[in-house]
């Protein structure tokens, strides 16, 4: 029972990543940005096609990849958030989600010709440890360790430096952030970019974990999203948490019955959670 | 509706009519009838699509529900007009519980739960193997002819297009413009907005459970991905926001164009089916963004002159 907490957990750390970045972009921009997890599975990929040339460590592509990532989210807030600037906010919230359902459907197709049908593994050798008797995988500790840095690093980001307060700015009044001279275009372009690298770091991560099919990218947005909707909208905290919530759901459903029913336990509880919540927190 | 959209509509409907009594069998036969569904579909979508501004990524929860509540009363024996009668009491239940969860939601969240719901009934599907038959699917024999399904869905499109014209011109089709506009206001002005919701959605259900069960009755197969099918939906949304045309003619045109350019793209592009969808996806998106540029900029200039 403790080691499916701990693979929850891993498993949490993951989802909690990947749903900070959809947090910023909703927060910030307003957007439903379907094609968030398939950018995790572009890294992934990337990840995969790498280690071929340098078997180089999941953290160190992380690193190296940033300004790839960065790049990905710029050409993404062209396609799926600069043409509806103009529109208003629950059309603009549709026009966006539409494109970003564009966006996710073609990577899915130029994936499977990219890479093939096989799921994409890049699991490395990392020897295992024993802390007070429980068996714990090295790779996982690390990785997880990796990811509340990552998301401390993000928070402090937006916290810390000029850029972040703008976003943080953004999200809470556009007009007014205008204002006082905040660039909204240049700024949400950063969000987007902020949320790109999270997306690829999740995805590398997760790809290290477990085998990741080129077509689940939309299945790891739709979690993200109800973990977003879960957490709370616009901030990393409640995303984190509910992250992490959501690994041990899936861990203990999957233990508890089989391992296909732990979609349809998950995604029952979410929908019911999200009725109960009529709408998350933030309509 | 204008005279010219009327008479548009008119044209599309009869030709529905008559080419799905002509040709019944073959390429054509199968084509026609794919038009028939689809139209169905983006008819029945349109009708909360437009109305409450909701836009739906799982409406195939429906479709899915008629077809296996059919295929499971035709697999016990049933012949298919008890089916029929059956599949159409149940998947109306089915289509009212899912209704009454979502009916709360809106916005971005009603999409999310949409997705939600679709993605928990093909799994669930999946899962109960023993009467859905899992992922492998459902084979029922034939129950009717060609021809005769054909016709029924001819039928079914009519019934679902008079649906549409029936409810945006009754007093719920404008309470739920009104919900739409904002749904605080229409409280306050005494409209029963769960109520509407409810209504609308629930006439948006059963045309597309309908299509379902005859979907089924014609090709004798479904299974957890074809009958609560992500593709079926993104046709139903895209159909009915393609061509920017009010009332059922747009999503009438819009059927026609999608309908033809997805058999291109099955026949002509295997294995960018997906890839050819999302650009259209992102085009009907793109349009929207420069419409409205180009909207404001004429009244901009409009405002100028005067």
């Amino acid at each position: 029972m403790i080691q499916v907490f701990i693979s929850g957990l891993f498993l949490g750390g993951v989802y909690a990543l990947l749903a900070v970045g959809l947090s910023l972009a909703f927060g910030i921009m307003g957007v439903l940005n379907l094609a968030h997890g398939s950018m995790a599975v572009l890294a992934a990929i990337l990840y995969k096609k790498t280690l071929v040339l340098y078997p180089f460590s999941p953290w160190t592509f992380c690193v190296l990849a940033t300004p790839i990532f960065l790049g990905f989210g710029f050409l993404l807030h062209l396609i799926i958030v600069a043409p509806f600037r103009q529109l208003s906010l629950s059309a603009g919230v549709v026009a966006s989600l539409i494109a970003s359902l564009g966006v996710a459907l073609i990577l899915e197709d130029l994936f499977v010709w990219w890479q093939g049908w096989e799921p994409i593994s890049t699991y490395i050798t990392f020897p295992t440890f024993n802390l007070v008797g429980l068996k714990i995988p090295g790779l996982r500790a690390i990785l997880l360790g990796m990811a509340a840095v990552t998301i401390g690093l993000s928070t402090l980001f937006l916290k810390k430096t000029d850029p972040g307060r703008s976003m943080r700015a953004l999200a809470q009044d556009k007009e007014a952030a205008s204002l006082y001279g905040i660039n909204p275009g240049f700024t949400s372009m950063g969000a987007l970019g902020l949320a790109t690298i999270l997306a690829g770091v999740a995805g590398i991560f997760y790809s290290s974990l477990y085998p990741l099919g080129p077509r689940e990218g939309l299945d790891l947005t739709l979690k993200a999203l109800f973990i977003v909707v879960a957490g709370g909208m616009g901030n990393l905290r409640g995303p984190a948490v509910a992250g992490l919530v959501l690994g041990f759901i899936e861990s203990f459903a999957g233990f508890l019955f089989t391992y296909t029913s732990t979609d349809t336990v998950v995604y029952s509880l979410l929908v019911v959670y999200l009725v109960l919540k009529r709408g998350g927190r933030r309509q | 509706m204008k005279p010219w959209k009327m008479f548009f509509t008119i044209i599309i409907l009869t030709a529905l009519l008559l080419s799905s009594a002509a040709f019944s069998k073959g390429y054509v036969g199968i084509f026609i009838f794919s038009l028939i569904i689809n139209g169905t579909m983006a008819v029945s979508y349109d009708i909360p699509g437009r109305s409450l501004g909701l836009i739906s990524l799982g409406h195939a929860v429906f479709f899915g529900l008629g077809a296996y509540c059919f295929g499971i009363a035709i697999s016990k024996g049933l012949s298919f007009f008890p089916a029929l009668i059956l599949s159409v009491i149940l998947s109306f239940v089915g289509a009212l519980m899912v209704t009454l969860l979502l009916a709360g939601l809106k916005h971005g969240y009603y999409s999310l739960a949409t997705l939600g719901i679709l993605i928990i009934f093909q799994r669930f599907f999946e899962t109960l193997e023993s009467i859905t038959g899992g992922s492998a699917g459902l084979y029922i024999p034939e129950t009717i002819s060609k021809l005769h399904c054909n016709l029924l869905a001819a039928f079914l499109l009519l019934a679902t297009a008079a649906c549409h014209v029936l409810f945006s011109r009754s007093r719920w089709g404008l309470y739920s413009k009104e919900t739409e506009a904002s749904e605080e206001a229409a409280e306050t002005i005494g409209i029963p907005t769960q109520t509407v919701k409810i209504l609308c959605l629930m006439t948006a259900a059963i045309p597309a459970c309908m299509a379902g069960v005859l979907h089924l009755a014609r090709t004798s197969y479904v299974s957890p991905v074809s009958g609560f099918s992500l593709t079926l939906s993104i046709t139903a949304l895209l159909a009915s926001r393609v061509v920017p045309v009010s009332g059922i003619l747009g999503p009438l045109l819009g059927v026609l164009f999608i309908t033809a350019a997805e058999e291109v793209i099955w026949t002509k592009f295997e294995g960018f089916n997906h890839a050819w969808f999302g650009l259209i996806l992102l085009g009907a998106a793109l349009y929207q963004g420069m419409d409205f540029r180009r909207k404001k900029e004429l009244s901009s200039l409009r405002s100028q002159l005067e």
